[in-house]
């Protein structure tokens, strides 16, 4: 297998990949244990913050992860061949409540794709949708142009 | 119009409700629900005036 060239990308390169994507996966962790899951998001580039709406259900892990785990990691990826871009950013969670709700804020979880409610099965109001910012301290991304024959 | 009165926002999808400004107004018209991202019609407001209380 030929070797793959990887380079890390500009702050501009990253954040159009966070900007064209609107999925990824975010890792959380209680003392050993991970725990990770697909969420779509809102991202504001200025000042590095993702919004989030999270659904849980009255009895998930993920609801027992979230009140324990405010540190995160959240990986966004997308490949069109030959070339595979991903994006790593590291930062805290902060749940956002209605009473702190702007316009500004409106606007910004306007932009994170609806949560799709049917997967769970269960009424919308049997459902818990917290909404949170991840303030991300570090956002790294790495570009990797992959062999062309192993596309042939 | 009172300068009191407050505007009270319900989903009519996920039930939340909270108490929005004239400008929080638009943005959910724009937006949709904050909390679960369904659309928002006019009808999603009830006018609240304070003073009346």
């Amino acid at each position: 297998m030929a070797l793959e060239q990887q380079t890390e990308m500009s702050r501009a390169e990253t954040d159009s990949v966070l900007a064209r994507n609107e999925t990824g996966v975010l890792s959380l962790a209680r003392d050993d244990e991970p725990y990770a899951i697909p969420i779509s998001y809102g991202y504001d580039a200025e000042t590095r913050t993702f919004f989030l709406r999270l659904v849980s259900t009255p009895e998930s892990e993920k609801r027992e992860f979230l009140s324990s785990s405010p540190a995160v990691r959240l990986v966004v990826s997308e490949e069109s061949e030959p070339e595979y871009r991903s994006v790593v950013a590291q930062g805290t969670l902060r749940e956002v409540s209605t009473d702190e709700m702007t316009v500004e804020r409106i606007e910004q979880f306007g932009d994170a794709k609806r949560p799709l409610f049917e997967v769970w099965g269960e009424s919308k109001t049997d459902l818990r949708i917290q909404l949170y910012e991840l303030d991300a301290d570090d956002v790294s991304g790495r570009f990797i142009e992959l062999d062309p024959s192993e596309y042939a | 119009m009172s300068a009191s009165e407050d505007i009270v926002f319900t989903c009519p999808e996920c039930g939340e409700t909270m108490v929005v400004n004239p400008a929080m107004q638009d943005a959910l018209l724009s937006n949709g629900c904050v909390v679960c991202g369904a659309s928002v019609a006019d009808d999603a407001f009830e006018v609240a005036d304070a003073a009346c209380e």
